[in-house]
Parts: structure tokens; sequence; C-alpha cells
């Protein structure tokens, strides 16, 4: 009888966990389909309209350009970020070269860094160039965030995959190039994806460095929410639209990958 | 085909001397043992000869040809590794075909050459499958085709057995013998397992602490061991040894007592194998002590008595039955071999080394 | 020379990105360099930029606001993430779904999560100050983000809401590297499950909760969207963080010297934690091997 309860406990609080978890999502969801009217009430009993997207996409809003500008920062920064951290993370990895040690210090301890110390620099940069309110500057400064965090996880990976294959190539044939293109990067393949996906939703929702450097051309998503607040008060059902917008793309790719994302979080983390 | 030498060649991590001044020759067409437990140094030795551990100093040589600089892929070797290092994401046919790509082997010749392959080894239906899709034995054997799918001119293999199941085992060695004498490859294989050792190797090379404590055939290994070190680790159950001292011509311990050829003197081990001890109830007889344990193996029945701080186990009868802590009394076998070693060096003593002592 | 070329192009970046700015800041952090006034930095004032800090009252006040926002964030997310991952370490649909669940709020934007407690607590029409004033009539009216310890408490739970699920990832990998027999074998003993906790699966989990503490700590102390999409800073300054200080001096007075030197205070902070972190971790190895 006893175990019949802490069997149901075990549920109830498990109900109540993912309730905790979903409800902001959801009020968030439901809220982007309401009316402006039904917005201010808390009754579920309203008719969905999908006039708020169309407001969002269209003047004064323009989410379609932060749409794309998020999409363009985010794409770049990881095709830019994860070819060059693979390649770093095999080697650290797989070489025992002098100095290895201090430099994956090196790299890693730029994760302690606040942001705040690098935009401050960028911005005065940035701004003598003329690049403040660009893509380009966007991109630059994220790749400061992003790099040495995918270098961790890729490593993480590679780590993780035996160097048995590899050393059969060498035999086999392969020059150390070679086996790099033919075995390691299709072993580690499911990894790098992993890591791509983490870059990209770091991107994605990065928040001070576009407040600091963006002001209308190249606003993301995340800065575009504030614009929502305005002098007739928060434009909650717009806001909710525009938080749809950013949530979905992430959420999807999250839930596709989602064996492998668990074990990256906790990919060398925890080692 | 080639042979293989090592000359002083010497491997240090950091300050770890991992193998210190090691020198081997490897014959043509010969099935050479890298015997010893775990840590020893066998399997760096290896690694050292495929290239994929540097030498730290001393020379390797494959057919005569200095290679201590070549990178892996040009010392025409091909190896199996312990976990087989198969490529996950090729199928069996890509795995086989894959040195064969890489030196450029055109195409029609690499389709022939797989296929005659894969059928030497029984793979020909599995083909088209991935290796995480097969059987331990199956992976093994795909390991095998491709390293013998080119044949180099030496085969490399580390503990390619020991992740087996014992059947299998059995079977494979059976296999891995034949394939031998059919290419007739100089090969060096890594073990620790001493039965494999035995039944494989035209010699053995036993190692520990990175140097080559005894290189021979193993039958001689089994019959001479060099020291207290081989002479317990060949041979299953282990051989008998007991502390002891020689006095007017009789080796005595506690319970023990055997005539030798032997001038006096203390600090000696006695070996005798088990299977060289039978039992018996003469009064005199040279082991005597009480029964400590029966062990029935199938074909015949190990028994172990204590004396003084010493047990001592032979093979006896399977029928063989008696009484837990009862009187027990040993004798050696005609033609038994007793061996003497100096316990402070472990070495086998003088004047036995050549032949051990028959009784 | 392979080992090292494949180094290059990751190390460049991070020497551009990271290195570069770091010393660039550095440098500003001892000059006067009033935005608004001139457009290249003044000459060097010593230390005068730290010890301004030093006696400045809004910085003291972030100091202040982000060290309770640290202590209250990292004790709950602890608690609560290896709480749920003993709740969810067995196997079962639940279990699994709930896994999944738990993923969701890490992938979320935390601007995104600011604004979306923000519209849920706004004491008018949002659905937890109305809900929590349904069930707990005290709480009915409550000012929530108009009030300075809970706009604070608000923070606190949105940043515990985003990280909690990750870190019980984290305790969920270090629970499942704890071999099962040594439990097993307590229960046999016929320990309760409390003193299973706390005799056999906590001290097996301190390297792990270790690492989690501590990046969450720095996570913590990055903290900085929520602040701008949730309270502002607000009410007054009781939410302004250190991070959130930088930043206003930094970009709304402009002055990049003074921000510049808050920003070296925060990273030393930082680097200290670190220290200590691969310190406490090392010492813990060391113990683990001995």
């Amino acid at each position: 009888m006893k175990r019949h309860l802490a069997w149901w406990g075990e549920r109830a609080l498990l109900v109540l966990v993912s309730v905790i978890v979903l409800f902001p999502i959801a009020w968030m969801f439901l809220t982007a389909f309401k009316r402006p009217r039904d917005a201010y009430s808390l009754s579920l009993d309203f008719s969905p309209t999908l006039q708020n997207f169309v407001t969002v996409f269209a003047d004064p809003w323009n989410l379609g350009d932060m749409v794309l500008n998020s999409v363009i920062v985010a794409t770049v920064t990881v095709l830019i970020a994860v070819p060059c951290a693979s390649l770093a993370a095999y080697s650290f990895s797989r070489f025992r070269v002098r100095g290895r040690k201090f430099l994956f210090f090196l790299i890693l301890s730029t994760q302690f860094i606040p942001a705040v110390v690098i935009v401050l620099p960028f911005f005065l940069m940035f701004r003598t160039l003329g690049l403040l309110d660009t893509r380009l500057a966007l991109i630059v400064v994220n790749l400061a965030i992003v790099t040495p965090f995918v270098i961790w996880m890729i490593k993480g990976f590679i780590d993780a995959i035996p160097t048995d294959s590899e050393e059969a190539a060498m035999i086999d044939g392969a020059s150390r190039l070679r086996v790099i293109k033919d075995i390691v990067l299709p072993m580690a393949a499911p990894g790098i994806l992993t890591s791509s996906i983490f870059c990209f939703i770091l991107t994605w929702n990065e928040f001070l460095f576009a407040l600091i450097l963006t002001r209308r051309d190249a606003v993301t998503l995340p800065v575009g929410l504030v614009s929502f607040r305005t002098e007739r008060g928060d434009l909650w059902e717009l806001m909710s639209a525009a938080g749809v917008m950013i949530t979905v793309p992430i959420f999807i790719m999250a839930l596709l990958i989602q064996k492998h994302f668990t074990r990256g979080m906790t990919a060398g983390a925890v080692k | 085909m080639a042979d293989v030498r090592l000359v002083d060649i010497e491997k240090k991590y950091g300050n770890f001397l991992a193998v210190p001044q090691l020198n081997l020759t490897i014959e043509d067409g010969e099935f050479l043992v890298l015997l010893g437990p775990s840590g020893c140094g066998k399997t760096t030795t290896m690694r050292m000869i495929a290239g994929l551990e540097e030498i730290t100093s001393g020379d390797i040589e494959i057919a005569g040809k200095r290679i201590n600089d070549k990178p892996p892929k040009d010392r025409d070797i091909a190896m199996v590794f312990q976990n087989y290092g198969l490529y996950p994401h090729m199928t069996v046919r890509q795995n086989i075909d894959y040195p064969l790509k890489l030196r450029g082997v055109d195409r029609a010749a690499r389709t022939r050459r797989v296929q005659e392959t894969a059928e030497k080894v029984e793979l020909e239906a599995l083909l088209e499958r991935r290796p995480s899709e097969l059987s331990g034995g199956q992976r093994q054997r795909v390991a095998l085709a491709r390293a013998i799918v080119r044949t180099p001119s030496i085969f490399l293999m580390d503990e390619p057995l020991s992740n087996l199941d014992a059947k299998l085992r059995v079977t494979m060695r059976a296999e891995l013998k034949h394939l031998h004498h059919e290419l007739g490859v100089t090969t060096v294989y890594v073990t620790h397992d001493q039965m494999e050792a035995m039944t494989l190797a035209s010699r053995i090379a036993i190692m520990r602490e990175g140097r080559i404590v005894q290189l021979d055939t193993p039958k001689r290994i089994y019959s001479e061991p060099a020291d207290l070190f081989v002479a317990g680790f060949i041979g299953s159950p282990s051989m008998n040894l007991i502390d002891g001292a020689i006095a007017g011509g009789v080796f005595t311990a506690p319970g023990v007592s055997f005539p030798v050829d032997q001038p006096d003197r203390d600090d000696v081990v006695l070996g005798i194998r088990p299977e060289d001890l039978e039992i018996s109830t003469a009064p005199d007889a040279p082991v005597i002590g009480k029964l400590y344990a029966l062990e029935l193996t199938g074909e015949s029945t190990l028994v172990t008595l204590r004396t003084g701080a010493n047990s001592v186990c032979a093979r006896g009868p399977a029928d063989h039955e008696a009484e837990i802590n009862a009187p027990c009394h040993f004798v050696p076998k005609p033609g038994a071999r007793v061996h003497l070693f100096d316990r402070p060096s472990g070495h086998r003593l003088d004047g036995l080394s050549a032949k051990g002592q028959t009784l | 020379m392979l080992p090292y070329w494949l180094l290059i192009p990751a190390f460049v970046i991070v020497l551009a990105t990271t290195i570069y700015p770091l010393a660039y800041s550095f440098v500003t952090s001892f000059r006067e360099w009033d935005l608004t006034k001139q457009r290249r930095p003044d000459g060097f004032v010593g230390f005068d930029n730290y010890l301004h800090a030093a006696s400045e009252s809004g910085f003291q006040n972030s100091l202040w606001v982000t060290t309770i926002f640290v202590v209250t964030s990292v004790a709950l997310t602890l608690v609560i993430a290896m709480s749920l991952a003993l709740l969810l370490r067995r196997k079962g649909r639940m279990h699994t779904f709930t896994r999944i669940v738990l993923i969701l709020p890490f992938a979320m934007s935390p601007a995104l999560i600011g604004v979306s407690y923000r519209f849920m607590f706004n004491p008018e029409f949002g659905v937890l100050a109305k809900g929590l004033g349904a069930v707990f009539p005290a709480l009915e009216g409550m000012p929530w983000l108009a009030d300075p310890n809970l706009a604070m408490a608000i923070l606190v739970l949105t940043d515990v809401w985003h990280w909690a699920p990750y870190m019980t990832f984290m305790c969920l990998g270090g629970l499942a590297s704890i071999p099962r027999e040594t439990e097993e074998a307590a229960r046999i003993d016929g320990a309760s499950y409390l003193r299973i906790f706390f005799g056999i699966i906590l001290p097996q989990m301190k390297g792990v909760l270790l690492v989690t503490a501590v990046l969450k700590t720095i996570f913590a102390l990055k903290m900085f969207d929520q602040v701008v999409t949730l309270t502002g800073g607000g009410p007054g300054t009781s939410t302004e963080t250190l991070a959130f200080f930088v930043f206003n001096v930094g970009f709304k007075w402009y002055d990049m010297g003074y921000a510049s030197a808050l920003a070296w205070i925060l990273t030393a902070i930082m680097m200290l934690i670190s220290i200590w972190y691969v310190r406490m971790l090392l010492s813990d190895r060391k113990m683990a091997t001995a």
C-alpha cells in the first residue's frame, strides 16, 4: 500500500514538473493567437486569430527583417566556428604537443569572461570602422563566445571515439588528413551536428551583443522583442507572436536531436 | 614477406621508461608471440613496429631497411586491433576495400580481391552489413579480412581474440593458425593468454617490465623456463614453486624433500609442474601434507595439499576421491622434471639450465 | 607540425575576439574616456577608475544585488536540479516525457523568458499574479515587479526556471556514473532512502555537484538578459546586477574608462572563482585516485 502511494506520488511530481516547465511556454503560445482584447483577460475561451503574426511582419515592426538577420548571423557564425573548432578539438584530443594544456586552458578560460568585457572594445572598434549596426559585427562578436564553447564540446565527443579505427586507417595506408576526412569526420558527425545546433541556439538567443551593437538594420529577434514596449504600453500579443517566432525553430532543432542534446549538455562538463 | 629487426629500441614516456634497450629479431615467415602480463611493454613494442608509437632511440628494420621515420602507411604492414578498429560508418565490403582503395588499386581488381578475401574468412554473405550489425566473431573476421586483403609483408595482431567468448576464441585460434600456414606471412602477435601463445607461436618472447625474459619455442619455454617469472607464468595450473634449501644433495622445505644433483645452498626455489606429480600412499613420498582441496576439471582432478606455508598441486585421475584434511602424499611421475631457481635473482640455477633435472 | 596547423584557425578567432578585446579594455580601464565628450581616449589616470568604483554607491549596490542573486539562484538551482535528477533517473514513459520537456527551457531565449514572466506577473492581467492571488488570498493584489524584494524573487525564479533543467541533466550524468552495486548493497543492508542518499549518493556526486555549482555561479554572474527584459534593473536599483550596471555605465552614460574598470572587476571575480574551482576539482581528483 505504501509502495502504491510512492508510485502515485512520483507520477504526480513528474506531472507537476512538466506543468511548471510547460506553462509559461504554453501561455505565450496561447497569447500569440489572441486578439489584443483577449490578451488582457485570463479566459481560455477566445477565438484564435493569426492577426498578430500578420501585424508583426508588417510595417512598422517588420519582424521579417529580424528573422533574416537572426538566420544569417546564426548560420554564418556556425559555419565559421564549427569547422575551425572541429579541427582544433581534434588536435587537442589526439596530439600531445608542447603547450597543449596551456592553450586548452587559455581557450577554456575565455568562457569565464563576462560578455560585457568583450563587447566594450568591440563597440568602440566597430564605431571607428563604421560597422555598428551590421550583421558582420554581430558575427564577429558571437564567434567570441561560441568558439571556445564549441571546441570544448566537440573535444568531448571526439575523446569518446576510440582511436582504433584511426590507427587502423593509418596502417591501411591513409595520411593523417585522409584519416580526418574518411574516418574522424564521419564518426564524429553526430557530435559535430549536436555542437552546431548548440552553437546555433546560443547565437540565435544572444541578446547583449545585439542590444549594444545594433540599432535598426541588423536587429535580431531577441532584441526585437524590446521594441514592442511602446508608449502605449507593452503589446503583449505581438510580443508573444514574436516569441513564438523565436522559439519554434529552436524547439524543433532541440527536439530533433533530443538524445544527443542531453549528452551534449553534459559532455565535457562532467569530466 | 620480410624479417623484422629491433636494435636497442627504447621507449620513454616522460621519465617513465616503458621499454629499455630491447633487441629482437623476427625471422621471415615466423609466428612470433609477445607474451606477458598487462603493462609489460608488449603492446608498446608492437605499436613501435607499426609506427603508431615513436621510438625514443634505437632502430627498427623491416626486410633490412631502417624504417624509424616512416609513417605507418609506408611500412607495408597490416594490423588487427584488440577492439577490431573497424570503420563503423562503412559496410563490411567498404571496410575490406579501404586499404586497396588507398593504395590506388583499380576498381575491377579491388572487387575481385575483396570477394576472394571475404570467401577465405567466410564473410561473403555479410558484405553489405555494417559492423554494428555483426557479432563479435564476425567483426573479428572483418578485421582479419581487412588485414589480409592486400598481402602485406608483416602482420601485427594486438590481442585479437581477447574480446571473444571462450569457445569462439578456440575456433578462431585454429583459423589464425591455418591462415598463417596458408599465407606464410611474418606475424607478430601480442597476448597475455599463455594458452594462445603456446598454441600459435613458432617462438614466444616473454616480456616483463619492458624486457624480454625468455625468447624460445613454446616447447622449450614450457620445459625449461629461464626464471621464476616464466615458470609461474606458463602452464595451467601454474608450476608449484616451493621455497627451501639444499643440504647434502637434498632439497628440503616443510613437508617437502627432493633429492637433487646440486651443491648445498640456501634461498632456493624448487619448481615442479602439477602434471609431473601423482598421488601416492608411499610413507617416504617427497611431498607430504594434508589435503586442502579437490577440483574436478573433467579429464582430471586437481589435488591441492598444504604443508607448512606451501600449497602443492598435483593433477590426479578424474575419479580420485579423498577426505579434506586427510593426509596426502605426492610423488613425481617417472620422467618428471624438477626446476631449481635462485630466490634472490629468480634465475634458473646453473648446471640445470640446459635440461632441468629428470627424475 | 600538423597538430599546430589544426589549431591555428580556432586560435586566431579566440585571439582576435577575446584576448585582444580583453587587453584593450584592460588598458582602457586606466584611462579617462567619456564618449559623449571625446572621440579618442584621454590620458591615463592610474587607478582612478577602480578607486571610483570603491567609493561609488551604484557599484556597491550592484555588488550587493549580484551577491544576493548569485547565492539564491545557485542554491535553489542545485537543490532543484539534484532533486529532479533523483526523480528522473528511473526509466518509464512519464520520466522520458518529462526529460524531453526539460530540454525546452534551456533552448528558450533568456530575453524572451524575461518578457514572458513580466507578462505573467503583471498585477492587472498577469496569469500568475492573478492565479496566485486566487489560490493564496494573502498574495492577492501584490505589486510583484514593483516591489524590490518580489522583483528580485521573480528574477531568481526566471533564472532557476531557465537553468535548473540543464543542471538536472548534468546531475543525471553524474548519477549514471555511480555504480549501482554500492547503492544496492546498502539497500540490502537495510539502509533507509535518506540514509542512502546522504551516505552513498551524495558523497559520490561531490565532483559533479562542484562542477555544476561553479558553472552555475559563472552563469549567474554573467546573467544580463532577464534584467533588461524583466525588471530593467528596477524598481529603483533593486535588481541592478553588476553586469547590468557595467552595461549602464558603458552604454547609457558612455563612461568607457569606468565601464572597463568595472568589467575587469567582474572578470577578476569570475577568474578567482574559476581558479578556486580548478583547485577544488584537482584536490578532489587526487582524493579519488588515492
